[in-house]
């Protein structure tokens, strides 16, 4: 046997994969290992580009970055402005060089919270409860809210930093992020649950964490990925996406525009179906789960690649492969 | 599709379990509560707490009046002079380089006094001293106004100067923050009070000594050089993670007796982006100076984090040492931000246990949770041995050892998971609700579609 065919049956394997059980135990593991990894002290500093929530002391295997990055720029201008600053410089970097890694696929497959509103979504799912779709004129409006979280997230501390904003805003996006509130419950800290009455900012702040953790729950409930069409993090990798290894390219040559892959889309990317000529198809909403290939029937329409390479590319024999399977599940 | 669900259902469940289990944590801070109050008098009475009140309203008012023409403070006789000082926010670094250079030197000069030279406005201070709890009169009167201690702040910044920074988050990585090795500056004071305490005075009789024990440096300690250039600080620069130690010691023969006085310091410098390793040293290196005729050591909680901050209601234990073995029997007093007072006697393990109180009763628009208030732990122990000093005999040997430290608000005096876990559960039910009927609404066909079957 030569080591083509060798290769190519290695293909065919990850092609026919039962996907969606590959991503469910990938994603648990990633779980356990960010949310729990801190107990075996696993550290993997505070540089990584999704939300293993800093304020998850006992449990996190390292730290989100945007945590240290709201605090950098949240320094006293003087210090800001100072040599000192370098620290941000490679503070990006790092978390520039994590990235580039897995590109989105960080929020398809590892982060914490991307994990946890995919399990709401199934508990929905399980409850026979049918899931909510944004109209596209709602599409196009609340798409653009997460660049605006990412420039508030930047100019606040700033802000701070400069003495016009109150020490209680910092760091701002954290006060609102829900995985503060819920990653910490996972190793039983209920402390974020907690106005804080010590000055008036402080009590909005705590209170508008508290809403929007609340709307977290309902909303991840009817809406799969409910957070992360907003979320800050998702803005920052797309404006440097460019350079990253894992990509999701597209060839419009084989599509038919049957919008399988559009159906199920957890991020309702309609781009995904209809575009035909772009081959770098990941949008700024993507979260890289690669759920568009496994559901495509046309092959080689679809193809994920690291480095060049294809990894894992829609097949009609993977589809088919796929597709019986689900049936026979609903037997 | 449907593989997963199980495990995942069951995990959610247990989240959504989650917050409605925090319930018992009011129940927790009950006990709190109720604990406090079962260790005895340890919580200040109301009385005390009106006096504070009062004393701290009619401090700001004397500032203020201070602050407008500095001369005036001879007309009041309360707490005049150095509470004025601190009120009138003198940079520190003008407080440290020594009064004469200040323009308002006149205005200043009794905060020295107070506590050195028994200048005017001394005598109501004793008095005060006296109404509290003290029981240690006797070893108070040494250098001129009471116990020797290394503070970090000068006389006239003694109020609390809220601090920015951790905001109890813990050890958050936050990145290297300033250029250069952090430094620490060091105030020797005399006072049996952390807000009244003035500079001490040196005293040329005395034998003293300074020494500074570094995290990787030698375990018997350099000697730190006294303050120069008409400064009164102790300054030196914290290269490496760990806890620094200063230890400023002295002799001083009176009559029969020989004072053996050591005032330590502890300081904890750990950065977030620092060193693991370094870190991880620094966290089980010993913390004592077995060279050291007496000191006291702040017992570290098995549990302790790198970044512990110290609050209001928690409970700390000291341990007394003599050369690095415990001192059992020594008289160990606690002294609160305020002035409150507690005392206790070692046991056999040269340990004592104190509750932080808290004393911090600001009306609550001016409260600060980052507030830094200092404590004061004074130990004591007499001894009967006999020797000769600087040609003297001596018969017995008093030893006496300070240390000083911060504490802050208690989070439970300001969070409150009722309002939380009210306001989030308000939220999911009515949005839950009107996601629900919203839907519900969606299902019927919409109007034009329906038939009149009339
Ligand atoms: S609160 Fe959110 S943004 Fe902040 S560290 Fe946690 S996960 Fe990251
Ligand atoms: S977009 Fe979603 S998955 Fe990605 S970091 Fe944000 S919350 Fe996590
Ligand atoms: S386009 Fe594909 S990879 Fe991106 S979110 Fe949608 S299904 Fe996932």
């Amino acid at each position: 046997m030569s080591a083509k065919p060798m290769l190519q049956r290695l293909r065919d394997a990850a092609n026919e994969v039962d996907f969606n059980r590959f991503r469910f135990w990938f994603q648990l593991v990633a779980f356990v290992l960010f949310v729990y990894g801190g107990y075996l002290a696993i550290d993997l500093g505070s540089k990584l580009p999704f939300f293993s929530c800093g304020y998850n002391q006992e449990g996190r295997a390292g730290v989100c970055y945007l945590l240290p990055l709201q605090h950098q720029l949240g320094r006293n201008w003087a210090v800001l402005f100072s040599i000192a600053s370098l620290s941000i410089l490679t503070g990006f970097l790092g978390f520039a060089l994590w990235f580039i890694v897995l590109n989105k696929g960080w929020c398809g497959f590892v982060c914490p919270l991307g994990t946890l509103q995919d399990w709401i979504s199934a508990l929905r799912r399980r409850l026979g409860i049918r899931f909510s779709n944004y109209t596209h004129g709602q599409f196009a409006q609340l798409t653009k809210i997460k660049f605006v979280l990412l420039a508030l997230l930047i100019l606040i501390p700033l802000g701070v930093g400069g003495g016009f904003f109150s020490h209680d805003m910092s760091p701002p996006f954290c006060l609102i992020c829900p995985a503060r509130m819920i990653l910490p419950i996972f190793t039983g800290d209920l402390s974020q649950f907690t106005i804080d009455f010590s000055s008036k900012t402080a009590v909005v702040m705590t209170a508008l964490g508290i809403s929007v953790t609340a709307l977290f729950l309902v909303g991840s409930f009817v809406k799969k990925r409910f957070f992360c069409f907003f979320c800050p993090m998702s803005a920052l990798h797309y404006l440097i996406s460019k350079p990253a290894l894992l990509k999701l390219k597209k060839d419009g040559s084989k599509c038919t525009r049957c919008g399988d892959c559009y159906a199920v889309c957890d991020m309702e990317i309609k781009e995904i179906a209809d575009d035909v000529t772009t081959t770098n198809i990941m949008t700024d909403d993507c979260t890289l789960c690669l759920k568009c290939v496994a559901s495509c029937p046309e092959t080689g329409a679809l193809k994920a690649t690291f480095a060049g390479i294809p990894i894992f590319v829609s097949t009609e024999a993977g589809f088919i492969k796929r597709m019986n399977k689900g049936c026979q599940h609903g037997k | 599709m449907k593989i997963p669900n199980r495990p995942a259902a069951l995990l959610l469940l247990l989240m959504l379990c989650g917050p409605l289990g925090a319930e018992p944590t009011e129940a927790q801070k009950a006990e709190w509560r109720a604990r406090r109050e079962a260790a005895g008098g340890e919580a200040p009475s109301e009385a005390q707490r009106a006096e504070w009140r009062a004393r701290r309203e009619a401090r700001e008012a004397s500032a203020n009046a201070e602050g407008a023409k500095p001369a005036a403070s001879a007309h009041e006789g309360h707490g005049q002079a150095a509470p004025a000082a601190a009120k009138s926010k003198k940079a520190p670094a003008s407080a440290a380089s020594g009064m004469a250079h200040d323009h308002a030197g006149a205005a200043n000069r009794p905060a020295t006094g107070v506590a050195v030279d028994k200048a005017p406005g001394k005598p109501e201070d004793a008095a005060r001293a006296s109404g509290r709890p003290a029981g240690m009169g006797g070893m108070a009167m040494r250098g001129g106004g009471g116990a020797v201690w290394l503070s970090d702040s000068p006389p006239a910044r003694g109020d609390g100067a809220a601090r920015g920074g951790m905001g109890g988050m813990g050890g958050m990585a936050m990145g290297g923050e300033r250029s250069g090795p952090p430094s620490k500056r060091l105030w020797l004071r005399a006072g049996n009070d952390p807000q009244k305490s003035g500079f001490a005075r040196e005293d040329a009789e005395a034998e003293s000594q300074t020494l500074l024990v570094r995290p990787q440096g030698v375990l018997e300690g350099e000697v730190l050089p006294p303050p120069a250039d008409g400064k009164k600080n102790l300054a030196f620069e914290m290269p490496v993670q760990g806890y620094y130690r200063v230890y400023a010691s002295s002799r001083k023969l009176q009559g029969e007796t020989l004072n053996v006085s050591v005032a330590k310091a502890e300081i904890a410098n750990f950065s977030h982006g620092g060193d693991e390793e370094e870190r991880a040293k620094a966290l089980v290196a010993p913390r004592i100076l077995e060279s050291a005729p007496i000191e006291i050591v702040r017992e570290k909680a098995a549990d302790e984090k790198t970044f512990f901050q110290l609050k209001s209601g928690d409970e700390q234990a000291f341990v007394v040492l003599q050369k690095g073995l415990p001192v059992q029997g020594a008289r160990v007093r606690f002294v609160s931000h305020e002035g409150w007072s507690k005392e206790a006697v070692s046991d056999e393990q040269g340990r004592v246990s104190f509750q932080i109180i808290r004393d911090y009763f600001p009306a609550w628009d001016d409260f600060k949770k980052r507030f830094k208030a200092s404590y004061l732990i004074i130990a004591e122990a007499n001894a009967a041995e006999k020797g000769v000093f600087k040609d003297q005999p001596y018969s017995t040997v008093r030893y006496q050892a300070t240390l000083a430290g911060n504490y802050y608000p208690s989070p439970d005096d300001y969070r409150s998971y009722a309002w939380g876990l009210g306001i989030g559960l308000l939220i999911v039910l009515f949005c839950g609700t009107a996601v629900y009927l919203y839907r519900r609404r969606r299902l019927k066909p919409f109007q034009e579609v329906r038939f009149d079957e009339r």
